[in-house]
């Protein structure tokens, strides 16, 4: 039997960085992934924050950034635009879009030459747990082999079965599971070809549409919504949106993303003993933007960090783990928080309540904007909305 | 289950299992059926509609 002081399950983002920090921190280190390409299918819009690149000490590379951007525009249901780029506003969000197929192998070669042993098409079929050390039963081209390992990361993605594996409620609930849906297009018209989209109302019920600008003519052109908020399906709203939307209408898909995005936060543990989950298997999601690279390449950092740690002091119990959820929460816990209660604030408007609000926004000058500032003309266009959102402050 | 072929393995459904009972291989997916108590969540989430009871 193989054995190893941490296996990781999943090559995502979240995975290869807590390979990385696991493996720098001395601990001897296996990265599975059940697929046959690292990165491949993205199921993701690709958009992450210059911030959060740097504060992870990743610097950017020519071959996995497509764009630098400058800016967002939000459209409201009756099409009024709200800009927001530097012309208007120092951007805290400034960022970039990835080509997630280039960057997810690049993260992994990057956890491989911090010494982690990496395994492609390597599926993890089931877990035990047997004195201190987890059994995980691997297949690889038909055939099944056990790797014993002293602390296991789950890194496996929505589907997030290696927490649940290990007794943690990590399951999403189908409420919070946005349904993604996306193509690549080529041929896109965008009024600013380096700013991001925001589509809110109909067009996506219970999440929002998006065009994200990957340079030249090409754009990630997608939508998330919440099933059980609509008879449609992503697709039937996919191909709407599309039909309906100026910027898109000579465009044409070259490829189709799918994927569910889990926004509801984190579960309340995301450790135990033996094991620690990361990445959207722990819900380290924007619950607004159901953004999740930099979120869940942190939580991987910690986890990996963390693990190191407990391997060097030979302590895989819980109690030594919990310094990762400590972390964690510390880090992204509060922003979390906040774009939940944004989330659930936008949620109770209605099309035309939104309407309005763009509608006064647009004319506000945002370099003198402040919270007082965006409370008075809320107060002028929509006094309910107001008090909705005075519930949840 | 039955499971359409323009199916493309993105694992939501296995996300939402209430019982964990759906392995998502790279372009397969195995379903526990002797555990299904048949809740059908996975069929509704699916983004694509690849999911049907038998």
């Amino acid at each position: 039997m193989i054995k190893t002081d941490v296996l990781v399950i999943g090559s995502g983002p979240a995975g290869s960085s807590a390979a990385k920090h696991a493996a720098l921190g001395g601990a001897d280190v296996i990265l599975i992934d059940k697929k046959s390409e690292i990165g491949t299918p993205k199921r993701c819009a690709e958009g992450v924050s210059k911030a959060g690149l740097a504060d992870l000490k990743i610097e950017p590379d020519e071959r996995w950034v497509t764009k630098e951007l400058d800016g967002v525009r939000l459209v409201s249901p009756n099409g009024t635009n709200v800009w927001l780029t530097s012309n208007e506003i120092e951007l805290p969000e400034a960022g970039y879009i990835l080509e997630r197929k280039v960057f997810d192998k690049y993260m992994a070669m990057d956890a491989a030459r911090a010494g982690a042993e990496i395994k492609i098409k390597t599926l993890a079929h089931a877990m035990r747990k047997e004195g201190n050390a987890y059994i995980v039963t691997c297949e690889h081209m038909g055939e099944l082999f056990e790797i014993e390992a002293k602390i296991v990361i789950g890194a496996d993605g929505p589907e997030s079965r290696v927490g649940r594996w290990a007794g943690l409620k990590t399951a999403t609930k189908s409420t919070n599971m946005e349904s993604g849906i996306q193509f690549e297009m080529v041929g896109l018209e965008m009024e600013k070809s380096d700013v991001i989209e925001f589509y809110f109302g109909t067009v996506a019920p219970g999440g929002y549409a998006w065009i994200f600008p990957k340079g030249k003519d090409i754009a990630n052109v997608g939508l998330a919504i919440i099933t059980k908020k609509t008879g449609k399906t992503p697709y039937e709203h996919l191909k709407e949106f599309v039909a309906n939307c100026p910027a898109t209408q000579n465009a044409q898909a070259v490829e189709i993303n799918i994927g569910g995005d889990p926004v509801g936060g984190m579960p309340k543990k995301i450790y135990g003993n033996n094991v620690l989950v990361c990445g959207d298997a722990a819900g380290q999601v924007n619950p607004l933007t159901g953004g999740g690279i930099i979120s869940g390449m942190k939580g991987g950092m910690y986890a990996g960090k963390v693990a190191a740690n407990a391997i060097n002091k030979n302590d895989y119990s819980e109690k030594a783990l919990k310094e990762y959820d400590e972390l964690i929460r510390d880090d992204i816990g509060p922003e979390l928080d906040k774009y939940l209660k944004v989330k659930e604030y936008l949620s109770t408007l209605s099309g035309s309540e939104l309407n309005s609000i763009a509608d006064a926004f647009q004319d506000i000058d945002f370099e003198k904007v402040s919270t007082t500032e965006l409370i008075k003309s809320l107060v002028k266009v929509s006094p309910k909305a107001l008090l909705k959102l005075g519930k949840l402050i | 289950m039955i499971v359409k072929d323009w199916c493309m393995f993105c694992g939501e459904c296995a996300g939402v299992c209430p019982r964990n009972l759906i392995e998502v291989k790279e372009y397969s997916l195995v379903f526990n059926d002797e555990e299904c108590k048949d809740c059908s969540t996975c069929v509704k989430v699916c983004p694509v509609t690849a999911l049907e009871k038998d």
